[in-house]
C-alpha cells in the first residue's frame, strides 16, 4: 500500500481507521483476532465496537509479545493522542536507543494491525479499553511503575494548596487551578527547568524520589512528614493521594528516568541458546531409536490391556493404582506411564468401552494401526501428540476443586498446549541442525513472546512454562527430538523446511535482517514521517505472495516455520513427510537371536513381528531396550507346548533363528519338558457311562442309534460324551437300556480369553480456546460481508422523514445502541433511552452511562436519581439528548 | 553405529563378546559397570549408582562414561539415560570428609545447597557437631562410618579423605622364591594402597589371598584378617606362612576352637557374630591391638553385624577381597560406604587369557529313578526327599561308568551320605575319607593320591572342606547340598585346576531326574553358565551306552 491510498482526512474513530484499511490488512486483523468474526459483524462500526470490548481487548493484549506490550503500556501513559516522537521518547529515553528505535515501528504496526492502536503517527491513540486496562491506577499498578499525572493526582486538591505548590516550585501564581496544574506540568516536563529545580533539592530528599522512581510510585508518610518529605510535597514532586499516602507524579518519574517508560525495554526477542551441538546423524539416530521405543511401549501397553484393561473410575479416568501397575509393567515412572497412556488415548488407540462395567481397552483403530509400517505408526502418534489439548503432565496434580487429576480423566485439556508445543518445536527448528537448546533460554523466549500481565501472572506463568518443559521432555520420549535437538523427522512434522541453514548461513541471515530494519526505518524518515502508517500491510502482502504462510517479522532470522499450528490438511501432509523421513532411520527388524547356555536368548535388535511373538510365548522377557533378553524356563517352554507347538517345532524354530548353535542345555530343556508335557490329559465331558461289563459298552458303541450321543471310550469300562446327562439318559433309554443317573460332578469349563475391544470410538477432539483461526476463504467472505454491511449503513441517505414522535420510545439497532452508549461513556454525555423492564413494561429514561461491560450498561439514571444497571438487550433504542439538555 | 554394546533401558549393558571391538569396549566399561553374567556370546553388565560412584572414586568422570557408552553402543543411547548417568556421577564428591587442623574430622562441601539438604536430614543431625563456616561442619570422629552410610543412603556419597592411622608396626615381607606376584595382583595391591581403602574384585581362583599378602607386605603392620570359616582361616595361614616372612607363631587363629591374638590374626565371621546374652563377646578383638590393616575375605558374604563393627574402624585401612560385588542381600551400598570403593577389577577373560584360570568342563548326568523309588519318593516326608533321590542306586552305576571312562586320571568322588559313599568305595575299590577317618590316615591317603599311587578317592563333605584336598582332573559329585552357589563354584575352582599337560578338568554331577535334586542342579547350572563354565546335560542311559 502506498500513501496515496490513505484517506484524505485523518480518521476520527477506530471504525473510520478500520474503514481506511485495505482487505489484506483487515484479513491480518481478523486472523490474529478470530473472535471478532464469530459471528461475522454486520459492518465496520460493529467490528470496531467489538474490537473495543473488554474481553476481546484483554485477549488481544495477552497475545502480544513483550515489546509490543511494552509499546502499548507506553502509549497508555503517553498523552492521548500521542505523537510518534513522544512514544519513541518513552520507549527509548532521552538518550535514544537504536535497537528500540529500530523495533518500534514493527511493534507499533502490530498494535495497529490488531486494532489496539489507531491514528496517524502524529495522532496515535490506544483503543480506550486498552488504555483503561494498561494505564496506571491505584488498583492496577502499571508494569511501567509509573504513577498518575500531575493533573490526575491534583484532581481533588484545594485550589489554595495548588497555588502554594506552584509558588514554592518557583512559578508565578495563576488565577485558576487548571492553569496552575498546566504550568506545573509544563515545568515537570521541561528537562532543563526541572533539572534546575531538582538541583535545589537536598540529597536525602532525592533519595526518597530514587526509591519511588521505578515503582511502585506510592509511598507511606506519617501525619507529620519529615522535613525531607515536606520539602518534596511542597514543590509537588510528591503529591498526596490519600491520607498517609503520597505518589510520585508521572512527569517527575519520567524526568528522573530520563524519559523512559520502561526500565528495560526489550525490543529484541532473547535468543534461544544452544547448549550442546551433536552430529545431526547422531541426533536423528537417537530420535529414531526413541521413536522405535515409543512404538514398542504403546504396543506393550495395549498388549498389557489386551484382555480387558483397567476399570474406568466413576469420575472418569484411570485409578492411581492402575497407573502404578501400568508403570511397573512398562518399567517406567508414573508420569511417563501417564504420558504413554494419554498418547495412546489421544491417538484413538484406546478408549473406554462404555459398557455398564466401564473399562479401558484398545479400539478397533488399534488393530488397523498395528498393520501399518512403523514409520507411519509413529507419525500417527506424533501428530496426535502435537495437536492434542490433553496434557499428561498434569496427571497427579490437583484441579481448582482440589480433586486429583487422573490419567484419561477429565480436566486435562489445556487449550494452550498445541500452540506451546508447536512454538517450542519451532524454536528448536530455528536452531542449526543438531543443536540442543537450554530449557531456560526456551522458556525466556516464550515469556518474551507471550508475557503475562496483571494478576494471572503467577498461575498462568506456571502453566505455559510447564507446558514448554513438558513439551521438551515428551518430544524426547517420543523421538521427535534426539539428545535435545530436533530431528529431521521432527522438523518435517512441524512443516518446517527440511534443510535448515548451517550456522554460517544463519549468521548471514541475521546480518541481512539487521541491515534491513534500520533501512526500513530510514526511508519513511526521509519522507518526513518517522514511520509508515501501516507497514504491516506491505509485509503481509509480500509474505502472502511468496509463501502464503504468515511469516512474521518476529521470527527473526532462521527458517520460518509456521508460527501458528498447521491446519489439519497441512498437518497431514507434514505428518506424511515425517513418516517418509523416519522410515529409513528406524532399525531394520532382525530375524535371528543369540542363544546361550544360561538359557537366555538375546535379540540384538528389534525382531520381526512373528519371531518376536513366538519368542514371547516360548520365553520370558527379562530385559528390554535396544536389544531384548529372553529367558527360557520349564514354565515358558510348557507355555509354548500348550500353545500347540511340538518339541520338534521348537527345535526347528530355534535352529532356524539362532545365529549360534543351539546350546545343549536348552535343547535338553525343551525335550525334557516335552517328555512330560501331555503325559496327563485333561478334557471336558459332560456325561459318562460306566459299566463293569465291557461287552455291554461294546454293544452300545456298536449300536448305530448311539451315534447321536457321540460317545467316546476313555477306558474299557468308561464311555464319555459331550451330551448332557439328561440327553444321554434319554438316548440310552430309547435304545432299550435302563441306565441309572449318577451325581454329575467335575465339569470343567475351558474358556479362552479373547482380545478385548471397545466399540468403535473416535479420538478425543482437541479443545481449543476460542474460535479457530479462520482460513482465507472464510476471511475474505467475512470481509466482503462486513464491507457490504458497512456500505449499507454508511451510505448517506435522506434524513428520516418523521422524527421520533413525542412520547414514542426511541428505536435503534443493537450495534448502534452499543456504539452510542459506549460513546456516551467516553464523552460523559447523558442519553435518552427506551427501556423494557422484566415485566415487559416500556419506559423512557435519561441516563448517563458510566460503564459498558458484559452486556450491561451501568449508568446514572437521571429519572430515578441513582446508579442503575441495564441489560443492553432490554434497551429498545437510544437517542442523544438535544444540546441544551447536556 | 555397529558397536559391540547394547544399552538396555533397565541400565544393563549387553556386550557381544565375539565382536572385534569387544575387548576395547570391555576395558572402557569395566570401571563403571559390574559384570553380572558371562555366558558364551553376550555378557551382561549392570550400571548402578554405586558402580558409577566407584568409577568416580577411581578418577573417571561422567564424560568418559558417556563417551564409552556412545562410542561402543550399537544403537543410539537414550538421552535420558545419559543425563541420568551424568547426574548420578555428579553427586559423588560434592561432600568430603577430611581432617581439619583445629576441628578434627569435618564434612565440607563444594555445593552449599547439598550440605544444607543433608544437614536437614534427621539421620544426619546426631552425627555432626558445630557448623564452622557455611561450607564446613564438624563430624564426631566416632561417627565417621555412620555418616558415610547415611550420606550414601541420602544419595550424596562422601569422599573420605580423612586418612588413616598407621597402626602397630610389624615387619612383613613377601618371600618370592620360585614365584612372583602376577602382574594383575601387583596392580591390585598398588591400586588399593594408593586409594587407601577399598575392594579388590578378582575372579575365583585368581589368587586373592596373594593380593592380601601383598597388601600386608606394603602395610608392614599388625593385621586382622576376617574370613568366612575355619577352613578358609587355615588356608590363609598356610598361604601366609608359605609366601611371606611370617612364621606360624606370628599368625593367630581366632575361631570357635582357638582364641589366639597375634600380630597377624585370622578371625572367622562366625565367631565375631556369635551373640551371648544380647552382646557380641568377641568384639574386643577389634580393639585388642592397634591394627594397621584389616582384610575382609569374601566381602560379598560379609555378615550384617560385621558392617556395624566396621563402621567404627574407619580410621584403619580396610581391604576387601571378593569375586563379585553383587550381594544376595543387596547391601552393596554398605560395602561401598564402609569398606570402600572398588579399587581393582580384573576382567575375567583377560586373566583366563593369561592362562591363570580355566573353566572346567561341567556335565550333569540325569538318572531315572526306578518305579518303586518314585513311589517312595512321592510318599517320603519333605525332609527325607532329598536323601531318597540323591542316593538312588542308579547313581552308583553311572559313577562306575565315569570312573571307567577316565581310568588312569586322578578322580575324586564327592558325596554327602556315608552309606552311599561306603557302597561306592566298595564297588570302585577305592578308599573312603569321611569324618571318622583319622588325620594321619587322611594325610597318608592324600599323599598317595597326589603321588598317583591311588587314582580314585571317595571323599565325604567333611573332606571336601579340608584345605589340603589334593587337586584332581575329574570330580564326580553324587550328592551334596549347596549353601551358596558361589561357594560351590569356588570349591570347584580349587579342586579343578587346569593341568600343566593340558588335560582338561571335568566335573560330573549326578542328579536324579524330576526331583528336587534336579532343582538344585538347575540353580547351579545357571550360575555356572553365567560364570562362563560350559556345561551340558546327559541322560544316564546315554552315558552308560557310550561306555
Amino acid at each position: 500500500m502506498s500513501s496515496d491510498e490513505k484517506p484524505a482526512a485523518a480518521p476520527r474513530s477506530l471504525a473510520e481507521a478500520l474503514r481506511a484499511r485495505d482487505d489484506a490488512s483487515l484479513t491480518a486483523l481478523l486472523r490474529s483476532r478470530p473472535d471478532l468474526i464469530t459471528p461475522v459483524p454486520t459492518d465496520l462500526t460493529q467490528l470496531a465496537t467489538r474490537a473495543a470490548t473488554r474481553a476481546s481487548v484483554v485477549r488481544a493484549l495477552e497475545r502480544l509479545d513483550r515489546f509490543a506490550l511494552q509499546t502499548a503500556e507506553a502509549l497508555a501513559v503517553a498523552g492521548d493522542p500521542a505523537t510518534y516522537g513522544e512514544l519513541l521518547g518513552l520507549m527509548a529515553g532521552d538518550a535514544g536507543d537504536p535497537a528500540v528505535a529500530a523495533a518500534l515501528p514493527r511493534s507499533l504496526a502490530t498494535l495497529r494491525e490488531q486494532a489496539l492502536a489507531w491514528g496517524d503517527d502524529d495522532r496515535l491513540r490506544l483503543v480506550r479499553t486498552a488504555r483503561e486496562l494498561l494505564a496506571p491506577s491505584p488498583q492496577h499498578p502499571s508494569p511501567t511503575g509509573l504513577g498518575p499525572t500531575v493533573q490526575e493526582a491534583t484532581a481533588g486538591m484545594s485550589p489554595g494548596r495548588i497555588q502554594e505548590i506552584v509558588t514554592t516550585a518557583g512559578l508565578p501564581s495563576t488565577h485558576d487551578s487548571v492553569s496552575a496544574v498546566a504550568s506545573l506540568t509544563a515545568l515537570f516536563t521541561d528537562r532543563e527547568r526541572m533539572a534546575a529545580l531538582l538541583a535545589e533539592v537536598p540529597d536525602d530528599s532525592l533519595g526518597v524520589l530514587e526509591r519511588l522512581v521505578w515503582g511502585p510510585p506510592y509511598g507511606q508518610v506519617t501525619a507529620d512528614p519529615a522535613p525531607r518529605l515536606r520539602l518534596l510535597l511542597d514543590r509537588g514532586l510528591l503529591l498526596p493521594t490519600a491520607p498517609g499516602t503520597v505518589v510520585l507524579p508521572r512527569e517527575v518519574a519520567l524526568h528522573l528516568r530520563a524519559g523512559r517508560a520502561h526500565r528495560a525495554p526489550e525490543p529484541l526477542p532473547p535468543a534461544v541458546e544452544a547448549t550442546a551441538t551433536h552430529r545431526p546423524q547422531m541426533v536423528d539416530a537417537t530420535a529414531a531409536g526413541q521413536a522405535y521405543t515409543a512404538l514398542a511401549t504403546v504396543e506393550e501397553l495395549l498388549r498389557d490391556w489386551d484382555e480387558g484393561g483397567p476399570n474406568v473410575l466413576r469420575a472418569g479416568g484411570l485409578s492411581v493404582r492402575d497407573l502404578k501397575r501400568t508403570a511397573v509393567a512398562l518399567d517406567v515412572s508414573e508420569p511417563v506411564a501417564a504420558f504413554w497412556v494419554e498418547l495412546a488415548y489421544a491417538a484413538g488407540l484406546l478408549a473406554s468401552d462404555g459398557e455398564a462395567d466401564e473399562r479401558y481397552g484398545a479400539t478397533p483403530a488399534y488393530d488397523e494401526w498395528l498393520e501399518r509400517p512403523p514409520a507411519e505408526r509413529w507419525a500417527q502418534l506424533a501428530q496426535a501428540w502435537l495437536t492434542a489439548t490433553r496434557t499428561p503432565g498434569l496427571v497427579g496434580g490437583r484441579d481448582a476443586k482440589d480433586h486429583t487429576l487422573s490419567a484419561l480423566g477429565p480436566g486435562l485439556d489445556r487449550s494452550a498446549a498445541p500452540e506451546v508445543r508447536h512454538r517450542v518445536l519451532t524454536l528448536l527448528a530455528g536452531l542449526p541442525e543438531g543443536s540442543a537448546p537450554s530449557t531456560e533460554s526456551v522458556l525466556a523466549r516464550l515469556r518474551w513472546e507471550r508475557p503475562l500481565r496483571g494478576p494471572q501472572r503467577d498461575q498462568e506463568h506456571d502453566l505455559r512454562a510447564q507446558l514448554a518443559q513438558w513439551t521438551l521432555s515428551e518430544a524426547e520420549q517420543l523421538g521427535v527430538t534426539g539428545r535435545g535437538a530436533l530431528s529431521v523427522h521432527g522438523r518435517a512434522l512441524l512443516g518446517a523446511p527440511p534443510a535448515p541453514p548451517a550456522p554460517g548461513q544463519e549468521a548471514a541471515a541475521r546480518g541481512t535482517s539487521a541491515q534491513e530494519e534500520p533501512g526500513q526505518e530510514a526511508a519513511p524518515a526521509g519522507r518526513g514521517g518517522p514511520g509508515d502508517k501501516l507497514p504491516v500491510h506491505r509485509h503481509h502482502r509480500s509474505a502472502a505472495a511468496t509463501g502464503g504462510e504468515q511469516a512474521d517479522g518476529l521470527q527473526g532470522p532462521g527458517p520460518l516455520a509456521a508460527r501458528e499450528p498447521l491446519s489439519p490438511a497441512e498437518q497431514a501432509t507434514a505428518t506424511a513427510a515425517a513418516a517418509r523421513l523416519l522410515a529409513p532411520l528406524l532399525p531394520e527388524p532382525l530375524d535371528h537371536v543369540l542363544l546361550q547356555a544360561d538359557l537366555t536368548a538375546v535379540a540384538p535388535g528389534p525382531l520381526r513381528r512373528p519371531l518376536a511373538e513366538m519368542l514371547g510365548v516360548l520365553a520370558d522377557v527379562e530385559s528390554k531396550g535396544g536389544a531384548t533378553v529372553y529367558r527360557f524356563s520349564p514354565g515358558s517352554v510348557r507355555r509354548a507346548l500348550d500353545a500347540g507347538r511340538t518339541a520338534a517345532d521348537l527345535h526347528a524354530f530355534l535352529a532356524e533363528h539362532s545365529r549360534t548353535p543351539v546350546p545343549q542345555p536348552l535343547a535338553y530343556l525343551i525335550d525334557d519338558v516335552a517328555r512330560r508335557h501331555g503325559h496327563l490329559r485333561v478334557g471336558a465331558a459332560s456325561a459318562y457311562v460306566r459299566c463293569d461289563d465291557d461287552a455291554l459298552l461294546n454293544e452300545i458303541l456298536a449300536d448305530k442309534r448311539s451315534a447321536a450321543l457321540r460317545l467316546r471310550r476313555l477306558a474299557p469300562t468308561v464311555l464319555a460324551t459331550q451330551a448332557d446327562p439328561a440327553t444321554l439318559l434319554e438316548g440310552l433309554r430309547a435304545m432299550g437300556y435302563a441306565p441309572a443317573a449318577e451325581s454329575a460332578e467335575g465339569d470343567v469349563l475351558i474358556t479362552r480369553a479373547d482380545s478385548y475391544r471397545t466399540p468403535p470410538r473416535t479420538a478425543p477432539e482437541p479443545v481449543p480456546d476460542g474460535p479457530p483461526t479462520p482460513d482465507a476463504t472464510l476471511l475474505s467472505a467475512a470481509i466482503r460481508a462486513i464491507r457490504a454491511g458497512d456500505l449499507a449503513s454508511t451510505t448517506p441517505r435522506k434524513p428520516t422523514a418523521a422524527p421520533v414522535a413525542v412520547g414514542e420510545l426511541p428505536r435503534t439497532g443493537p450495534a448502534e445502541t452499543l456504539a452510542t452508549v459506549q460513546a456516551a461513556v467516553l464523552t460523559g454525555e447523558a442519553l435518552w433511552i427506551g427501556y423494557v423492564n422484566a415485566e415487559g413494561a416500556a419506559s423512557q429514561r435519561v441516563i448517563a452511562p458510566i460503564r459498558v461491560e458484559g452486556g450491561f450498561v451501568t449508568a446514572y439514571d437521571h429519572t430515578a436519581d441513582e446508579v442503575r444497571t441495564y441489560p443492553l438487550h432490554r434497551i429498545t433504542g437510544v437517542a442523544e439528548l438535544a444540546d441544551e439538555e447536556s | 553405529m555397529n558397536g559391540p554394546l547394547i544399552v538396555q533401558s533397565d541400565k544393563t549393558l549387553l556386550l557381544e563378546v565375539d565382536h572385534e571391538r569387544a575387548d576395547d569396549c570391555r576395558r572402557a566399561i569395566a570401571p563403571f559397570a559390574e559384570l553380572e553374567r558371562a555366558p558364551e556370546h553376550i555378557h551382561t553388565y549392570r550400571v548402578t549408582p554405586l558402580g558409577l560412584w566407584n568409577a568416580r572414586a577411581a578418577g573417571h568422570d561422567a564424560e568418559q562414561v558417556v563417551d564409552a557408552l556412545v562410542q561402543y553402543s550399537r544403537y543410539p543411547v537414550p538421552h535420558a539415560l545419559l543425563v541420568d548417568i551424568a547426574e548420578t556421577m555428579d553427586r559423588y564428591g560434592r561432600l568430603t570428609l577430611s581432617k581439619h587442623p583445629a576441628h578434627g574430622l569435618v564434612l565440607t562441601t563444594t555445593d552449599r545447597p547439598v550440605l544444607e539438604e543433608v544437614l536437614k536430614s534427621k539421620r544426619i543431625t546426631p552425627l555432626v557437631g558445630a557448623r564452622i563456616d557455611p561450607d564446613t561442619v564438624v563430624v564426631h570422629p566416632s561417627e565417621r562410618g555412620q555418616i558415610k552410610q547415611v550420606l550414601l543412603k541420602l544419595g550424596w556419597p562422601a569422599e573420605d579423605l580423612a586418612g588413616y592411622v598407621d597402626g602397630e608396626a610389624h615387619p612383613i615381607e613377601l618371600h618370592e622364591d620360585g614365584w612372583t606376584l602376577r602382574p594383575y595382583q601387583k596392580q591390585a595391591v598398588e591400586n588399593f594402597w594408593h586409594g587407601g581403602s577399598g575392594v579388590v574384585v578378582l575372579p575365583c581362583g585368581a589368587g586373592k589371598t596373594l593380593v592380601g599378602a601383598g597388601s600386608m607386605a606394603q602395610a608392614k603392620s599388625t593385621t586382622l584378617i576376617l574370613v568366612t570359616n575355619t577352613v578358609s582361616a587355615r588356608q590363609w595361614k598356610h598361604e601366609l606362612v608359605k609366601r611371606t616372612s611370617l612364621s606360624e607363631d606370628e599368625i593367630g587363629e581366632y575361631s570357635g576352637t582357638r582364641k589366639e591374638i597375634r600380630p597377624v590374626t585370622i578371625a572367622t565371621y562366625q565367631v565375631l557374630t556369635t551373640k551371648r546374652k544380647g552382646v557380641y563377646p568377641h568384639l574386643e578383638l577389634f580393639d585388642s591391638r592397634d591394627w594397621g590393616l584389616i582384610v575382609y575375605d569374601e566381602v560379598h558374604l560379609l555378615p550384617a553385624p560385621v558392617f556395624k563393627f566396621t563402621a567404627d574402624l574407619q580410621a584403619r585401612r580396610r581391604l576387601g577381597l571378593t569375586a563379585t560385588l553383587v550381594r544376595e542381600d543387596g547391601r552393596e551400598s554398605d560395602v561401598f560406604s564402609l569398606i570402600g570403593p572398588k579399587r581393582f577389577d580384573a576382567p575375567w577373560k583377560e586373566i583366563e587369557a593369561q592362562g591363570y584360570i580355566a573353566p572346567a568342563d561341567c556335565v550333569e548326568v540325569r538318572v531315572n529313578l526306578t518305579d518303586s523309588e518314585r513311589l517312595a519318593y512321592a510318599t517320603a516326608e519333605t525332609e527325607e526327599k532329598y536323601r531318597f533321590c540323591s542316593t538312588t542306586a542308579t547313581k552308583r552305576k553311572v559313577t562306575e561308568a565315569i570312573v571307567r571312562r577316565f581310568a588312569g586320571q586322578q578322580i575324586l568322588v564327592i558325596g554327602q551320605y556315608i552309606d552311599q559313599l561306603d557302597e561306592l568305595g566298595e564297588h570302585l575299590n577305592a578308599p573312603v575319607i569321611k569324618g571318622e577317618t583319622s588325620n594321619a590316615q587322611r594325610e597318608k591317603l592324600f599323599d598317595a593320591f597326589r603321588e598317583g599311587e591311588i587314582n580314585v578317592l571317595v571323599v565325604s563333605k567333611v573332606a571336601n572342606f579340608s584345605i589340603d584336598l589334593p587337586e584332581a582332573t575329574v570330580a564326580v559329585q553324587v550328592s551334596g547340598t549347596f549353601g551358596s552357589r558361589q561357594e560351590e563354584a569356588q570349591r570347584l575352582g580349587r579342586v579343578l585346576r587346569p593341568k600343566a599337560d593340558g588335560h582338561q578338568a571335568h566335573f560330573y554331577s549326578v542328579v536324579a531326574r524330576d526331583t528336587i535334586d534336579q532343582d538344585f542342579a538347575a540353580h547351579r547350572q545357571r550360575f555356572l553358565a553365567e560364570q562362563g563354565y560350559a556345561y551340558r546335560i546327559m541322560d544316564a542311559d546315554e552315558l552308560l551306552t557310550e561306555s
